[in-house]
């Protein structure tokens, strides 16, 4: 779907920008006139910001209607960037084509989510970089100027194409494509699982054993049949990915939790697409739409690499 | 001596060499609707197989509830059949005897049996009990030309030896042509315009889709008096993989425009796929899922043929 800014006849694409603040009431300072000027013109705006922050700003707007508060990131993988940014895709594309216009987004950093080393934001923003790409959606992040780690400072310096300063959006000369900020910074490997409840070898003429493995795991996890059945779909088609080339070997994980099943694949390839299953197909490229799909069924997807290969780990609740 | 399975009125006592389960399933379900069709009483013996062959039998449209409701169809549960697999061969007559016996006096035109009795038996005594069995069998079957029985063997249980001995002792084989089968998929052609697929597509398969696609429509486009529409049957389709379920919406999009590709029985799991991945905006492809009444036309730009 495609938004055209009646203005300049152009495709509106993400407009992704950072900013800085240093303490609340700065930050409300800076944010209310951009939620304004947007509302003004008609322009929905979404927040995606700690509650005292939302509560000030309400406060401010007088109870003008027209706010979109959108979903806190949580759960229990709430630390994976890339499954983050494909929500908040999903989340904002029903959004435009619900109201059919532009969208306004501001998010705010949160230390709740900074891990052991806050690379968890330089992942979120360079997945947003990559899921949001063909959203008419004008993005700013709102990051501490004193954060406690400075790996944060830098992220958001590397993956933001431009800056928000007092108002004026400005090019930032530091930017990088999402693909060279993973080469610096890969996507963290989540926390470790203790011993799985199945753990199962597999080439690619042993597909039929992968799904069914994780169908019997849904099912004694009580899942209904219809989510098992696309919880299968999901695990086959990163499964398919990691056997696709050649004879390679790869390895099927499950473990039986109280809020559902996780499966992980592990193969020892290399990925061609550091976050692959970001950007939503298109038709002319059928490569990349299994691992999209995935993602849109699963809870969470979490793609990381290391020095043994690729790794995902899906998480489904029933 | 061998016939295809058009000719089944005429067939008594027969055997089946299935290569797959599909096929297992698809030649046991075939018998045992004839019989229904001929209004002969039915009765499968099952080990653990019943779900398998019952649902084939709903994929091909069979009212199988109904059959089962009205005690027009039986399946013999696993402990009795393997019960009657461990009795002494002599007491098999009898056994075959009391079905016929119950048959006539429910006033069926005849009995029609299959079902897992030959690997009980291999279990229970190997090649030689299931030799002695086939040999009662037949004597029975042949004074008594209303009743029927498919026997299988399948070469993973039997071996070649055992499978060559069993067909000396059927006069009739059914013979079931696939295009294509590796024992996770299962493709067959009834006519020019036509395929059935039954198991299911994933990425160790998938390449014999785009084969089967370029075969029917190169065949349909040469004849005259086939169909515009290229049907698959996926009634029996329980898995589709995403780059299945592509391939079948890009080989729509390529068709000729005279052409569709209709896809009939898509059970609700498969519809799914096929949705993801933009079967809604194919213009020259129809899915009709499973349920049958509601038929969804893809693409806006569709016209009637």
């Amino acid at each position: 779907m495609r938004v055209e800014n009646t203005r300049s006849g152009r495709w509106v694409r993400l407009q992704h920008a950072a900013a800085f603040h240093r303490s609340r009431t700065d930050l409300v300072d800076q944010v209310l006139p951009m939620v304004l000027d947007g509302l003004r013109g008609g322009t929905p705006v979404a927040l995606s910001v700690d509650p005292a922050t939302e509560s000030a700003v309400q406060r401010e707007l007088d109870g003008t209607a027209g706010l979109i508060l959108l979903s806190r990131p949580d759960g229990p993988d709430g630390e994976s960037g890339q499954t983050l940014a494909a929500r908040r895709a999903r989340e904002l594309r029903e959004l435009v084509s619900a109201t059919g216009r532009p969208l306004i987004v501001i998010n705010e950093h949160t230390s709740r989510l900074d891990g052991v080393d806050g690379t968890f934001w330089t992942e979120l923003d360079a997945a947003f970089n990559i899921a949001l790409a063909e959203l008419p959606v004008t993005m700013t992040c709102f990051y501490p100027e004193l954060p406690l780690h400075r790996e944060i400072l830098d992220g958001a310096r590397r993956n933001h194409p431009l800056l928000a300063v007092r108002g004026e959006m400005a090019h930032n000369p530091h930017h990088l494509a999402p693909r060279e900020v993973l080469a610096e910074q890969p996507a963290p490997a989540p926390v470790l699982l203790g011993p799985p409840e199945l753990r199962l070898p597999f080439g690619a003429w042993q597909l039929h054993d992968v799904r069914s493995a994780v169908e019997d795991a849904l099912l004694s996890a009580n899942c209904p049949r219809e989510r098992a059945e696309d919880v299968v779909l999901a695990v086959n088609e990163v499964a398919t990915n990691a056997v696709e080339h050649g004879d390679a070997r790869a390895e099927l994980l499950i473990w039986v939790t109280d809020d559902g099943v996780v499966c992980e694949i592990h193969d020892a390839g290399s990925l061609r697409d550091p976050l692959p299953g970001l950007q939503a197909p298109h038709s002319s490229n059928p490569r990349g739409r299994g691992v999209w799909i995935a993602r849109q069924l699963c809870d969470s997807l979490h793609v990381w690499t290391d020095d043994r290969g690729t790794h995902v780990r899906m998480r489904a609740s029933p | 001596m061998v016939r295809t399975i058009e000719d089944m009125s005429l067939v008594g006592h027969t055997c089946a060499v299935p290569v797959s389960d599909e096929q297992l399933w698809e030649v046991t379900a075939q018998w045992l609707a004839g019989g229904l069709a001929a209004d002969e009483r039915v009765v499968y013996f099952e080990d653990e197989t019943a779900g398998a062959v019952l649902g084939r039998m709903a994929d091909d449209g069979v009212p199988v509830r109904r059959a089962l409701d009205e005690g027009r169809m039986v399946i013999v549960p696993t402990a009795q059949t393997r019960a009657a697999a461990a009795r002494p061969v002599a007491r098999y007559e009898e056994m075959f005897l009391d079905q016929i016996d119950r048959a006539s006096a429910q006033g069926f035109t005849g009995l029609r049996m299959s079902g897992e009795c030959g690997s009980e038996l291999l279990r229970a005594g190997g090649v030689d009990r299931v030799v002695e069995y086939e040999q009662v069998v037949d004597r029975v079957l042949r004074s008594h030309p209303s009743a029927r029985l498919l026997c299988r063997y399948d070469l993973p249980r039997f071996d070649e030896d055992a499978v060559s001995q069993m067909r000396e002792l059927h006069e009739t084989e059914l013979i079931g042509e696939a295009v294509y089968d590796d024992n996770l998929l299962r493709i067959t052609r009834s006519d020019p315009s036509t395929a059935r697929l039954a198991g299911e597509v994933d990425h160790s398969n998938r390449p014999q889709i785009r084969k089967l696609l370029e075969t029917v429509l190169d065949q349909a486009l040469r004849s005259h008096w086939a169909s515009s529409d290229i049907t698959l049957d996926l009634s029996s389709l329980r898995f589709l993989d995403v780059a299945g379920a592509v391939s079948l919406v890009h080989a729509a999009e390529e068709f000729p425009s005279t052409h569709r590709l209709v896809l009939t029985g898509v059970r609700p799991r498969v519809v799914r796929v096929l949705d993801r991945c933009g079967a809604p905006f194919a213009a020259q492809l129809v899915v009709v899922p499973r349920t049958g009444q509601h038929r969804r036309e893809g693409g806006r730009h569709h016209s009637p043929s």
